[in-house]
């Protein structure tokens, strides 16, 4: 199930991010122009220091440090105010291509469609954009200013040692290839490294998540001595490739020490003997020795970010790849669906296994209520889903109002077949803007009404701020029931012609399961009504009942015709109702 | 306590710590010696043009690298390991408590648990670097001191007193910086926790075709943390021009006091470059200790987050005694907890009893009794005339087994789910997956028994959960065994299948279903109803149904 959805490749990524770059062309090119003119005045600090130093082996006056601090002072204040607005400026670019990015990557996500979806699962689209979000964030947050800066550092004090001398120029490029040699060393062996480091990690976060969510069971089945040596196994195997990854690491460091070794001693040799044959002053071997000793830091912050920023890299090919799917398109001609037909026909559908459903077919005519009935595994859940058109069948076809579904375009499909399943979500917010999703214009009165219709009224106005109560995870948590009624009111405001059902009602127990139900009789009355019956209540509330078996319609009829036809259908009725239980 | 904790994370650790930490301190004196060397060699070598003295000088530097590069390599090391072996040492530690037989009694949720033994027990182990970047951060202050005041007394103390004074005044600007970065940082969690909250539930938003609603939602949350992080990007911006100001003024200040004691005659050429290097490297070290007074802060937090489960008390007590019978009756006298009120029922040896309670308070309570983690109850429950608390804890658990009505089940496979970890034969498993109607779960994986239940079994249904829940309950075959609301995920058809080849399995030990499922009421030799607290009928499921409005409306459909 993992990765189906697209990661860009390098070439992608750069063309989406450069594409957003261009969007805020002026923006962009002022930061960086900005940002390079503050790398610059750094380097004016080491350039007087050699002139001071020329100043002392000439045997210049003391009048002479005037000049000199005065230049630093004005270098500095100029550096002061030149880094302040880069810096805010290359936040400002990367902040707001970021905030398009993520808006883009989720609108997409959202609008994935239903095959793609149910290929994928909601598990690589969480990730993408839970994760890949933040890492991608963190990174332009924290990272990026102090990178662009890291980079022109690099670039402008490389470019002074040469203005100081070329020779002093190229004593110091002799670092260069060392450093782009020990990356070479190490990046190829450190990323298979950091791949399984982070595999261990999450196992481990898995285990521990595992046991004690579940510590309960644990206890009760006498788990815990195998649960603890599995944890501990895993904490173990994380903790030793945390260790492998940081020894190659520190043989890294290692290598970089050796490229500052080298290019400093170049410098200073190459200085050494400029200086005796007359063709560079002290001054100006001491201010190119400063120049290099002032690139250790930036260099090693880039050497040591750049598994951060290889990272973030790779969760942005993700989101350039996600961002890049087209946005759902409706067919070259659409329809527009006028009755409230819902036709099956002929549906054969498979999985990765057997099939599932076997030549199924079958029609509601506007405003009926079907109900399918069958044991689990039966196809049922399958045939609510193709007949809402969120699972696409291997052979066969769905109408609705006579025209294929293909035709009418997922868009408009979903405007008028709502599918409740079994997957019960609330969301954060307020409950209120909960069942607003539904549809986004409505007022309060609305929603309210919405919620009167399924019943809902009473313990909406129980909750600790009535209808205006922060409700989802970590809020006022909802029972099941609750949750299902709120489902049930957000289908009412989205008002679809056809309404399919899939909920599992058998939780609320039995008296909560005959209010969900009288609630689903109201918010679909008047709709064309798809209901999978978990319970047989729900079956005998239907104008027609159908009885699956392994993918087969086996029995179809009203309730009162199958309970006089005493098939299966009627055996299940009496066992199920317990009133057999009572006769026996 | 949380000292306790730390202090006892340095001892475990000490020898390792010790040698990390002279190793490092090594280290940083070689790094604040490098602008040392620098301005030696301008003044020995490169200013008189001696080959001998630049001979000496690159030896030398040969010399400081190679200790700089092995300090840096050997004594890193050595702290980090100690810091991941305390972080795995914290993390099982966690874990051996919580999961103990026991119980704890922190009353905390499993997420936040998991968050102390995930999270807390690494921030707790960060003391152990903490301690070592700081003793190695003092050393290289002190060893920068020491090179200045031998230059130059006044100078030397110029500069030792006016870089501590730059990084306060740095350090004192960045609350201000935190305050904006924080409202930042927040928005973005709150966009990122939308996003998430969406995804999670795009099934349901595109039953109702609300996909679109929800993109819009989700622009102008992102519009709003935009907006955060401009503001923040501004501060940032102020504050990072400030400190680059700031640091340059304070070398022009240096740089004007040393180049006028150089120009006069008082430092040498190379002592004015040693300075003016120090002088920039002198703010690391004591960055960093500022670091480390972070690090060592949020470690104590968490460190007392950690003490409250390691050092919690046991939630139940136990003894020693054993059931010595294959035939077991469960007894409660008199109970009352929360909303029970003096409870006394009883489920004979092989009997298969039923439980209604009106009131779903009612069962969970009787539940979270009988499954041994409250010792508050009053009145006594007794396992073959035993008080149950006085049986020795394993066996007490082996008795008496309550299934959970939220189905967990682990990593593993199939298999390993319905046998936990127990030695089985597969007719054994096979017969325990019939007898919970769950064939077809195990029929429809290629695998079979060997599929992996991956993530808590969030790649099974509600209702496939529930029956491999149950074949493990079977499976166990303990003398009692307690099952809550086992059929509620599953459609009327199996629930019949399930009632029956539950009874048949069950046939000679005990078995209490707690349950409103007239299937599974049916079936059951004896049904109890609770109502308000009490027992208020038992009888047959068909007497109850033939005599009993209430009973009948509760569980007839």
């Amino acid at each position: 199930m993992s990765d189906l959805l697209p990661v860009s490749t390098p070439k992608q990524t750069w063309a989406l991010l450069r594409a957003e770059l261009l969007r805020q062309r002026k923006l962009s090119t002022v930061a960086l122009l900005v940002m390079l003119a503050a790398s610059g005045a750094g380097l004016i600090a080491p350039w007087m220091i050699g002139v001071l130093v020329d100043d002392v082996t000439a045997g210049a006056g003391a009048g002479r440090i005037v000049g000199i601090v005065a230049v630093l002072v004005g270098a500095a204040l100029v550096a002061g105010v030149l880094v302040g607005i880069g810096t805010t400026l290359v936040a400002r670019v990367g902040e707001t291509v970021l905030a398009r990015i993520r808006e883009r990557v989720l609108d997409r996500a959202l609008h994935l469609p239903s095959s793609a979806l149910e290929k994928v699962g909601i598990g690589d689209l969480l990730a993408r954009a839970g994760d890949d979000v933040s890492a991608v964030t963190r990174a332009i947050t924290q990272t990026v200013p102090d990178l662009v800066q890291a980079v022109f550092t690099i670039a402008l004090t490389g470019a002074g040692l040469f203005a100081l001398d070329w020779r002093l120029g190229l004593a110091g490029l002799v670092a260069a290839p060392m450093y782009v040699i020990a990356l070479r060393w190490y990046l190829p062996r450190s990323g298979p490294y950091y791949a399984k480091e982070r595999i261990a990690i999450g196992e481990r976060t898995q285990a521990l998540a595992s046991s004690l969510r579940g510590k309960a069971t644990v206890r009760a089945h006498r788990l815990e001595d195998a649960h603890i040596d599995r944890l501990t196994d895993r904490s173990a195997s994380a903790m030793n490739l945390s260790m492998d990854v940081f020894r190659l690491f520190t043989r890294f460091a290692s290598r970089n020490n050796r490229a500052e070794f080298v290019g400093l001693t170049a410098v200073l040799v190459v200085g050494f003997l400029l200086v005796r044959g007359d063709m560079a002053t002290v001054g100006a071997v001491t201010a190119a020795a400063l120049y290099f000793h002032r690139l250790f830091n930036p260099v090693g912050f880039l050497i040591m970010e750049f598994d951060e920023i290889q990272s973030a890299g790779a969760s942005m090919a993700r989101l350039a790849g996600v961002a890049s799917l087209d946005p759902p398109a409706d067919p070259d001609n659409p329809r527009e669906p006028a009755a409230a037909s819902l036709e099956v026909h002929g549906i054969t559908h498979h999985y990765d296994g057997p099939a599932v459903l076997h030549d199924v077919s079958l029609r509601l005519e506007p405003g009926e209520r079907v109900a399918l009935v069958g044991a689990s595994g039966a196809g049922k859940t399958t045939l609510a889903g193709i007949a809402a058109g969120v699972l696409e069948p291997v052979s066969g076809v769905v109408k609705l109002g006579g025209f294929d579904l293909a035709d009418i375009g997922e868009a408009r499909v979903r405007r008028h077949i709502a599918l409740l399943s079994q997957e019960v979500h609330v969301f954060d917010g307020t409950l209120l803007d909960d069942v607003r999703l539904a549809r986004d214009d409505a007022s309060d009165d609305e929603v309210l009404a919405a919620l009167d219709v399924v019943g809902a009224t009473g313990w909406v106005n129980a909750l600790p701020d009535g209808p205006a109560t922060q409700v989802g995870e970590g809020a006022h948590e909802l029972t099941a029931a609750q949750a299902q009624q709120l489902a049930l009111a957000r289908l009412v405001l989205a008002d679809p012609m056809v309404a399919v059902l899939d909920e599992a009602t058998a939780e609320a127990g039995s008296a909560g399961a005959r209010v969900l139900e009288d609630a689903a009789d109201a918010a679909t009355s008047g709709r064309t009504t798809l209901v999978v019956a978990h319970r047989l209540t729900q079956a005998e509330r239907a104008d027609r009942v159908l009885v699956l078996d392994k993918g087969v319609v086996v029995e179809s009829g009203s309730h009162d015709e199958l309970l006089a036809a005493g098939g299966r259908y009627a055996d299940l009725w009496w066992s199920w109702t317990g009133i057999r239980g009572v006769r026996n | 306590m949380r000292r306790g904790l730390l202090a006892g994370a340095v001892r475990r650790h000490w020898g390792r710590l010790l040698v990390g930490v002279l190793l490092l301190a090594t280290h940083q004196a070689a790094e604040a010696a490098v602008p040392v060397a620098i301005g030696l060699v301008i003044d020995r070598a490169v200013a008189t043009g001696d080959w001998g003295a630049l001979a000496w000088s690159v030896a030398g530097l040969a010399v400081l690298f190679t200790v700089l590069a092995f300090a840096y390599r050997l004594g890193s090391r050595q702290a980090v390991l100690a810091f991941e072996r305390e972080m795995h040492h914290l993390r099982v530690q966690v874990a051996k408590r919580v999961l103990d037989p026991r119980g704890e009694r922190t009353g905390m949720r499993s997420g936040e648990l998991l968050s102390i033994a995930s999270s807390d027990a690494e921030r707790a182990a960060l003391v152990i670097r903490g301690v070592a970047m700081g003793i190695a951060a003092l050393t290289a202050l002190a060893v920068s001191s020491v090179a200045l005041l031998t230059i130059d007394v006044p100078l030397g103390l110029g500069v030792l007193v006016g870089v501590p004074l730059l990084v306060l005044v740095t350090t004192r600007v960045a609350p201000l910086l935190t305050r904006h970065s924080a409202a930042q940082q927040e928005a973005a969690a709150r966009t990122t926790a939308l996003a998430t909250d969406l995804v999670s539930g795009l099934r349901t938003l595109r039953g109702i075709g609300a996909q679109h609603t929800a993109a819009s939602r989700y622009r102008a949350s992102s519009e709003g943390a935009l907006r955060a992080s401009l503001r923040a990007a501004t501060t940032t911006g102020l504050y990072q021009g400030v400190t680059a100001a700031a640091s340059g003024l304070f070398l022009a200040a240096v740089a004007g006091f040393a180049g006028w004691f150089a120009l006069s005659g008082r430092l040498t050429v190379g002592e004015l470059v040693t300075v003016m290097g120090l002088a920039q490297f002198i703010a690391e070290p004591l960055r960093t200790l500022g670091f480390c007074g972070q690090l060592l802060a949020t470690s104590r937090a968490s460190a007392a987050r950690l003490t409250t489960v390691l050092d919690a008390e046991p939630l139940v007590e136990h003894g020693t005694r054993s059931v010595d019978s294959a035939e077991v009756s469960l007894t409660l006298q008199g109970v009352s907890y929360r909303t029970l009120r003096s409870v006394d029922m009883a489920v004979a040896p092989h009997e298969m009893v039923g439980l209604v309670a009106y009131d779903q308070r009612d069962a969970d309570a009787l539940l979270a009794v009988l499954a041994g983690q409250v010792p508050e109850h009053e009145g006594a429950v007794l396992v073959n005339g035993i008080p149950s608390a006085d049986l020795d804890i394993d066996e007490r658990r082996r008795v008496v087994l309550v299934e959970q009505h939220d189905i967990a089940l682990f990593e593993g496979s199939l298999r390993e789910n319905i046998s936990g970890g127990a030695r089985t034969s597969d007719d054994e498993v096979s017969a325990a997956v019939a007898a919970a109607a769950a064939e077809d779960v195990v029929d429809v994986h290629p695998a079979g028994l060997d599929h992996t239940v991956t993530d808590r079994g969030s790649s099974l249904s509600g209702g496939q959960r529930q029956r491999i829940g149950l074949a493990r309950a079977l499976l166990a075959a303990p003398p009692v065994l307690v099952l809550h609301d086992p059929t509620t995920a599953v459609d009327a058809v199996t629930e019949e299948l399930i009632a029956e080849r539950l009874t048949a399995k069950r046939t000679g030990q005990s078995t209490l279903v707690v349950t409103s499922s007239p299937a599974l009421l049916g079936k059951a030799d004896r049904v109890i109803v609770l109502d308000a607290g009490q027992v208020s009928s038992v009888g047959t499921h068909a007497e109850l149904v033939d005599t009993d409005e209430t009973y009948r409306k509760a569980v007839l459909r």
